[in-house]
């Protein structure tokens, strides 16, 4: 990975490693083992200019000042090497000129004790260890493959499992509430997302010859890529927003109206996602605007970081009122605590906060390697556990499965209105564990009798903070 | 250089006279050609810098000499400090703007972003009625 120090955007560019719409840390192109021999005039332009850059810096670079024998600086055929005192190995990242060639990994030369530089003991030219680049290509190629066919795979879950759920809340009429739109509007902004990425995947990715023809349909592709992909994270803002309402600020009132979060939902990413195509079409227009090694997409992935930092904030404020008033209840402080932990694990894949807590990737290999693993199952796999999570194990959605379509249809019209405020809050107290019976009714079975005393004292018991008798 | 036959090691000095002499006056000619205003703009002179150095390598292979090696960053250094003093160095690849320019396109949606939560947040208090 790209060591980046001085920017004031160091944790975001780590972030950026994570995020799905990137090729993150492998390269997925096809390889050829062998270093290519440079007739090809594409990998000969970037060394020249390589070279032009190297002899420009070795002409405006000022001269050697320390003291003792040192070797001059050179420019070795595909790197610049500066100014280095004798006796010392001087490393830098590997060149990207050939397909097997990993620029995170370190290319070295040894200036030795007389001040020259080293020379191979065969040829005895001078020579600089480019042997790492290489070296691990094939296993780094075979682990990207299986991460690229994991994406593929997580995606296509999601997809289904997301299609799934969403003709759950649609069959069930009776499941229908404001938290249920919004779960819906999320899902579906996943399922867009995990269609583009796909899309992306096996269209753009694995086809040099359609990166290089660039037709502007590769950058409309990505340009909706970018939109999904801020679609899915301030849709995720909207549940915090909505959630935060509903507990913190408004406890279990009326029913808000959902204008102003499908304008944020759905509207206001077009925003960034048009100003990062301006600006990407002016500024770094690249073919079929692949590249990630640009600062211009900070212009999606800037907002998107600003939606997740306000979630968490919501998510802890959340997270402490319901301890504040699980406290309240007088039940042991253990199992307390528990419960408010479990709550914002569940919670934080709805969230995506895990971006926010796991940015650096460890420099040991096999560390890496696990760290790619997980960071790609937590990335492409989100919409089968959202799915998973607020749909097929949640208790109402179980029990209207379970039960007879036809028995919820004469009921609903009686329902609906009763349990909306009431189910909101038994969502929130089955997604997020046991809690105490006398503040919620979460069994299924209670709301098939009459619910209405249930709906009374919860309201009493978390507006005044005392228990109900 | 065709008439130049190699039949020793490598000379240092004959390799830098050859490249001097047959090289760099090519690469003079070509870029009077181009016109001094011109010596900056990448894409007209890539080309002829891309002859510059196949033309050393290739005087390289005649006279058995490995390359690059220190004659040609000598000389490479002297056709820059000729030819390219006043270019700025960064104008070739595709590279970001400038940060005067960079920052704001980023910070524009960030801040664009945090007014949405908030005004959000304060309309859906509104509609409930609670200020």
């Amino acid at each position: 990975m790209r060591k980046t120090t001085q920017n004031c955007f160091l944790l975001i560019i780590l972030l950026i490693r994570i995020v799905p719409s990137l090729s993150s840390t492998v390269n997925y192109t096809d390889p050829t083992l062998e270093p290519v021999v440079t007739e090809n005039s594409v990998i000969r332009q970037k060394i020249i200019d390589s070279q032009f850059k190297c002899y420009e810096r070795m002409n405006r670079a000022p001269p050697y000042k320390k003291k003792g024998l040192f070797c001059n600086r050179t420019w070795d055929g595909w790197l610049c090497w500066d100014d280095t005192p004798a006796g010392r190995i001087t490393a830098q990242n590997c060149p990207d000129y050939f397909p097997d060639f990993d620029p995170t990994e370190r290319a070295s030369k040894y200036c030795d004790e007389t001040g020259n530089w080293f020379r191979h003991p065969e040829s005895n030219r001078t020579w600089s260890n480019y042997t790492l680049c290489n070296s691990f290509t094939s296993e780094k190629l075979k682990m990207a493959f299986i991460l690229y066919y994991m994406a593929i795979v997580g995606h296509a879950l999601s997809i289904t499992s997301l299609l799934i759920s969403l003709a759950i809340f649609f069959y069930f009429k009776s499941l229908s509430c404001q938290r249920i739109t919004l779960h819906k509007n999320l899902f579906f902004s996943y399922v867009l997302n995990s269609m583009f990425t796909i899309a992306h995947l096996i269209a753009v990715v694995p086809n040099p010859g359609l990166v290089k023809r660039d037709p502007a349909s590769c950058k409309v592709l990505q340009f909706f890529h970018q939109y999904m992909l801020g679609c899915n994270y301030f849709w995720m803002l909207c549940e915090g927003i909505y959630l935060h309402t509903l507990i913190v600020v408004a406890v279990f009132a009326e029913e808000q109206r959902l204008h102003w979060y499908y304008l944020l939902g759905w509207g206001f990413p077009l925003v960034p996602a048009s100003i990062h195509a301006v600006a990407r079409a002016r500024y770094f227009n690249d073919n079929c605007w692949m590249s990630v090694d640009t600062h211009l997409l900070y212009i999606v992935h800037g907002p998107v970081m600003a939606a997740l930092l306000v979630n968490f904030f919501f998510l802890l404020n959340i997270v402490r009122v319901l301890v504040t008033k699980l406290r309240d209840t007088h039940r042991a402080e253990s199992n307390m605590y528990m419960k408010a932990v479990r709550a914002t694990l569940i919670l934080v894949p709805l969230l995506g906060i895990q971006f926010v807590i796991i940015p650096w990737r460890p420099e040991n290999r096999l560390a890496g390697e696990i760290y790619d693993y997980i960071m790609h199952i937590l990335m492409h796999y989100q919409g089968l556990l959202v799915a998973t999570i607020f749909c097929f194990f949640n208790g109402e959605v179980q029990g209207a499965l379970k039960r007879q379509w036809t028995q919820y249809k004469t009921q609903w019209g009686q329902r609906r209105r009763e349990h909306c405020s009431t189910r909101s809050t038994s969502y929130t107290a089955t997604s997020i564990s046991e809690v105490p019976v006398y503040l919620y009714h979460h069994d299924s079975n209670n709301e098939q009798l009459n619910g209405r005393y249930a709906e009374d004292s919860e309201l009493v018991a978390l507006k005044s903070g005392e228990t109900s008798t | 250089a065709q008439h130049f036959i190699a039949a020793t090691a490598c000379q240092e000095p004959d390799y830098g006279w050859m490249i001097r002499h047959y090289c760099l006056k090519q690469f003079q000619l070509s870029m009077e050609g181009i016109g001094q205003r011109l010596w900056c703009d990448w894409d007209e002179t890539v080309g002829t810098y891309g002859e510059l150095t196949n033309c050393t390598v290739l005087i390289a292979e005649r006279l058995d000499c490995y390359w690059p090696n220190r004659q040609v960053d000598e000389f490479f250094v002297a056709v820059h400090r000729q030819y390219f003093r006043n270019c700025s160095p960064s104008g070739r690849a595709l590279h970001d703007p400038p940060n005067a320019v960079l920052c704001p396109f980023i910070l524009l949606p960030v801040l664009v972003t945090l007014l949405m939560t908030a005004l959000v947040v304060w309309r859906s208090k509104r509609s409930e009625g609670i200020v």
